[in-house]
């Protein structure tokens, strides 16, 4: 029997990465799989104000550093919540109001110098163990980071691959998604996630026992229920109306297939778990701006699941 | 934090309005059925009624304080059951919530019922020209089991649109609630007692069959039962006694509260704040502006007379009927200023969208925590699944089919069952107890979590603002459940229900109480023990995992 442990939507948290990597030693998993959104959603500029004194504003709340001390803990506050800390002056900052781009060039390197450390800490601690990380970036991360994951010999890039997880189970994965208000990097019409899918599928040798690692969830399948906006992208009804987003074409190609399980995430608010047809869909939701790391374990047997639960770690 | 460095991403979204969160806090203090409602119920206290209302909006604003508060530091979790599992570890989150979230909602539904029957089917019957059928449905028994069980129908119904069509009933619901009310305030301050006096008579007699002299009769009868509570006044003792009825009405501003979105910063901390403080403020003026209007037209005294002598009736004191034979909701007697069968039509039809607007949330946050649990393997897979059109059938079958068997008990009154009606709020009440607790305790147990949070430079004399807000909220709620427990009336040797009727000596509302946090630890323990055995171990799958 195989354990595994899947957690998603970390968004650049630097105390979720690090407890999805002992998840693996703390609930007994063999294998460790995460799904996608691993880098964050902000830059926090910590502006120099002279000698040892900097200033940011976290959450709409200034904070002032004026020793080295002070210094860190601001920086660690800021990693927590899965925001990438920018030190800068008062001259950069007028400078970069006026060239955006160059904004775009400091984050693409923020998040790529994190996931950097990422795969040099997992590198570091499953060194010596047999387990490995299976990822595939999902709609919020860039290209580029894949080939930072490829660089790690722990953490393995899966997306649009067929993965042998142990003798009866086989995984087909893909963090891309059908298309959100935001416009992110990995997005595409649902005739073309269809696609996607079929050519994993048809590679699979044991359907019925397939792992589909999917970051979007199946359209109505109650994981992809999120507020609805409007066309500023407020939520409507104070976030009482709530509509299912997930993707029409993996729906269909799980209907189609009947896979063992379906692990998705995207929808940070969509915990939990339900069935369409044969096929248990997990979605464990997200709290990574909490430090808290939702996930599942699963226990595989030979053409069943064996248990399963949501883990709040 | 500037937009400058923030990414496009999936979530971003812009604030909500904080209109639209009034609109949901408003209504869930719902002035026309859970205010006139308790209103009508508080006729034998000593203090005043508009000093009750603002005493009680003062101690409430530390509630909506505690729960902003807990929203900011962890959003979209979940609500009282995470927020206290992750604080106090996995039972107590449970037993409280699933107690104060589901069980509990079971006994609302036969109150829910009795609130619909009064605000919408009764009047509107009656003005109708249904006489003998409107007189029928306000009688006890069989007519409020009947209305139970087309109030449990209409929540199906609204478990079955989903909440995005609801949520718009709701908005709807709103303009035309406030519509109807902003009329019946109208004809409270436009007419005069006499208008009222005589109004009454002829509608009275004409719509529910009363007798000529039916006025003079209710204040007979009324007073009789005891109406004594006044308008303002009373000592702060005595204001202080009648809070433990009151907040069956106010306590709720935070009732969807956890369903607001991702919070990105402290401005979204004061959004969640106004929205429910603006919520609370309204109906406390409205509340005040109400009893003047009642005091000015229909009379602050006659008014109380006739709640007492409908409820002494209702509750067995007396066996005669009241002169006037159905519930005296105040809209109703606001539109017998009119003699128009049109306009009191409208009036009714308006006033009922309160209800509807309202009551399809009963089973909401059941529906969420039954859900919860199950994703935390605490109940069975199959009560999370949804059926080919996705309603969650088997959620809801354990909610009505309880509903309805409570409904039955409470309808006709098996072992004086009608008396724990304020059980619905005391179970509740504890829940929120708890949660204050753990907003209490929150910047201490997760030191971490709270300074990274929106609220973290929110501190009054050093202390977290969360800290202190928690400690007041938990205070009142502790006075709440000391009174409810050990009803002051007992004190004095007082014979019979007491104030609140759900002290100790209550014993249904004892056993309501002990079956329902033993069913919850029976449920929570026994599936601890099977997942075990199953190989899961769910103390540790809600474990923190190090993070070294």
């Amino acid at each position: 029997m195989t354990t595994l442990f899947f957690a998603t939507d970390v968004h650049g948290s630097d105390i979720c990465w690090s407890k999805f990597l002992n998840a693996g030693k703390f609930y007994g998993a063999d294998k460790l799989i995460l799904g996608g959104d691993m880098t964050g959603k902000a830059v926090i500029p910590f502006v120099h104000q002279g000698g040892k004194n900097y200033r940011i504003t976290l959450l709409e709340q200034v904070f002032e550093a004026t020793n080295e001390d002070e210094l860190a803990d601001l920086v660690k506050r800021v990693r927590s919540r899965g925001y990438y800390p920018y030190m800068t002056d008062p001259d950069e900052i007028a400078e970069l109001e006026k060239n955006p781009d160059r904004i775009s060039e400091i984050f693409m390197a923020e998040v790529l110098k994190v996931v950097q450390q990422w795969m040099d800490l997992a590198d570091k601690k499953l060194d010596g163990t047999d387990m490995k990380v299976y990822c595939s970036p999902g709609n919020d991360d860039a290209d580029e980071v894949d080939a930072v994951i490829r660089s790690s010999r722990r953490v393995i890039l899966v997306e649009g691959q067929v993965t042998q997880l142990d003798d009866h189970h086989e995984m087909i994965a893909s963090g891309w998604s059908n298309h959100t208000p935001w416009d992110t990097h990995r997005e595409e019409n649902e005739d073309q996630l269809a696609v996607r899918y079929e050519a994993m599928t048809r590679q699979l040798k044991d359907p019925r026992n397939a792992i589909f690692n999917i970051h979007v969830p199946p359209y109505k399948s109650q994981l992809d229920e999120a507020p609805e906006l409007d066309k500023d992208l407020r939520p409507v009804l104070a976030g009482n109306s709530m509509k299912p987003v997930g993707s029409t074409a993996l729906r269909e190609s799980i209907e189609k297939v009947q896979p063992l399980l379906g692990l998705h995430g995207h929808i940070h608010e969509g915990r939990g778990s339900s069935r369409i047809g044969k096929t248990l869909c997990i979605n464990p939701g997200s709290m990574y701006e909490q430090g808290t790391l939702l996930g599942a374990l699963v226990k595989l047997g030979k053409n069943k699941i064996e248990n399963y639960v949501l883990t709040t770690g | 934090m500037s937009n400058l460095f923030v990414r496009k991403a999936t979530g971003m979204v812009r604030s909500w309005s904080v209109f639209d969160a009034f609109i949901y806090a408003f209504f869930s203090i719902n002035f026309v059925t859970l205010g006139f409602y308790a209103f009508s119920q508080m006729y034998y206290f000593g203090g005043g009624m508009i000093n009750a209302l603002i005493v009680s909006a003062v101690f409430l604003v530390f509630e909506i304080i505690v729960y902003a508060s807990l929203i900011s530091v962890m959003p979209r979790s979940g609500g009282d059951y995470v927020w206290m599992t992750r604080i106090f570890g996995g039972g107590i989150g449970f037993i409280l919530a699933i107690t104060g979230w589901w069980f509990t909602l079971w006994l609302w539904t036969p109150v829910y019922g009795d609130m619909f029957r009064q605000v919408v089917l009764v009047p509107i019957l009656g003005v109708l020209g249904m006489q003998d059928t409107a007189v029928w449905f306000a009688g006890t028994g069989t007519p409020l089991f009947v209305s139970s069980l087309i109030t449990l129908a209409f929540v199906s119904l609204v478990i079955f649109l989903g909440m995005k069509t609801y949520a718009r009933i709701q908005k709807f619901s709103f303009y035309a609630g406030v519509a109807g009310l902003l009329i019946v305030i109208v004809l409270l301050f436009t007419g005069s007692p006499e208008k009222f006096k005589a109004g009454f008579e002829s509608n009275a007699a004409s719509i529910f069959g009363s007798q000529p002299g039916v006025y003079d009769a209710t204040v007979t009868t009324g007073t009789d039962a005891g109406a004594s509570t006044p308008l303002t006044g009373g000592s702060m003792n005595l204001v202080l006694v009648t809070l433990p009825w009151l907040v069956f009405f106010n306590l709720w501003p935070n009732w969807g509260a956890t369903l607001y979105g991702e919070v990105r910063g402290a401005t979204d901390y004061k959004r969640n704040f106004s929205g429910m403080a603006w919520a609370l403020g309204t109906v406390t003026v409205l509340g005040i502006v109400f009893f003047l209007g009642v005091a000015r037209t229909i009379g602050w005294d006659f008014y109380m007379q006739a709640n007492g002598a409908w409820w002494n009736y209702y509750w067995g004191y007396v066996t005669d009927v009241p002169p006037l034979p159905v519930w005296p909701y105040p809209a109703m007697l606001a539109s017998f200023l009119t003699n128009s069968r049109a306009v009191q039509l409208i009036i009714m039809v308006l006033m009922s969208f309160w209800w509807f607007g309202w009551a399809g949330t009963l089973f909401l946050s059941s529906t969420r925590v039954v859900f919860a649990a199950a994703f935390d393997r605490l109940l069975p897979e199959k009560v999370a699944e949804l059926n080919d059109r996705g309603t969650p059938v088997n959620a809801m079958l354990l909610m009505v089919i309880p509903a309805a068997i409570v409904s039955y008990l409470y309808a006709y009154n098996v072992g004086g069952f009608i008396s724990i009606t304020l059980a619905a709020t005391q179970a509740i009440a504890i829940m929120y107890f708890g949660t204050a607790i753990a907003a209490i305790v929150l910047p201490y147990k997760k030191k971490e979590l709270f300074e990274a949070s929106p609220i973290a430079q929110m501190k009054v004399f050093g202390i977290p603002l969360i800290t202190v807000a928690g400690a007041i909220f938990a205070a009142f709620l502790g006075f709440l459940l000391v009174e409810w427990m050990f009803d002051p009336w007992l004190n004095t040797g007082g014979e019979g229900a007491g104030l609140y009727g759900i002290s100790f000596k209550n014993t249904n509302s004892i056993i309501f109480l002990l079956v329902c946090y033993g069913l919850s630890a029976a449920i929570y323990y026994g599936f601890k023990s099977y997942r075990k055995k199953g190989g899961i171990d769910l103390d540790k799958v809600q474990a923190e995992i190090p993070v070294e």
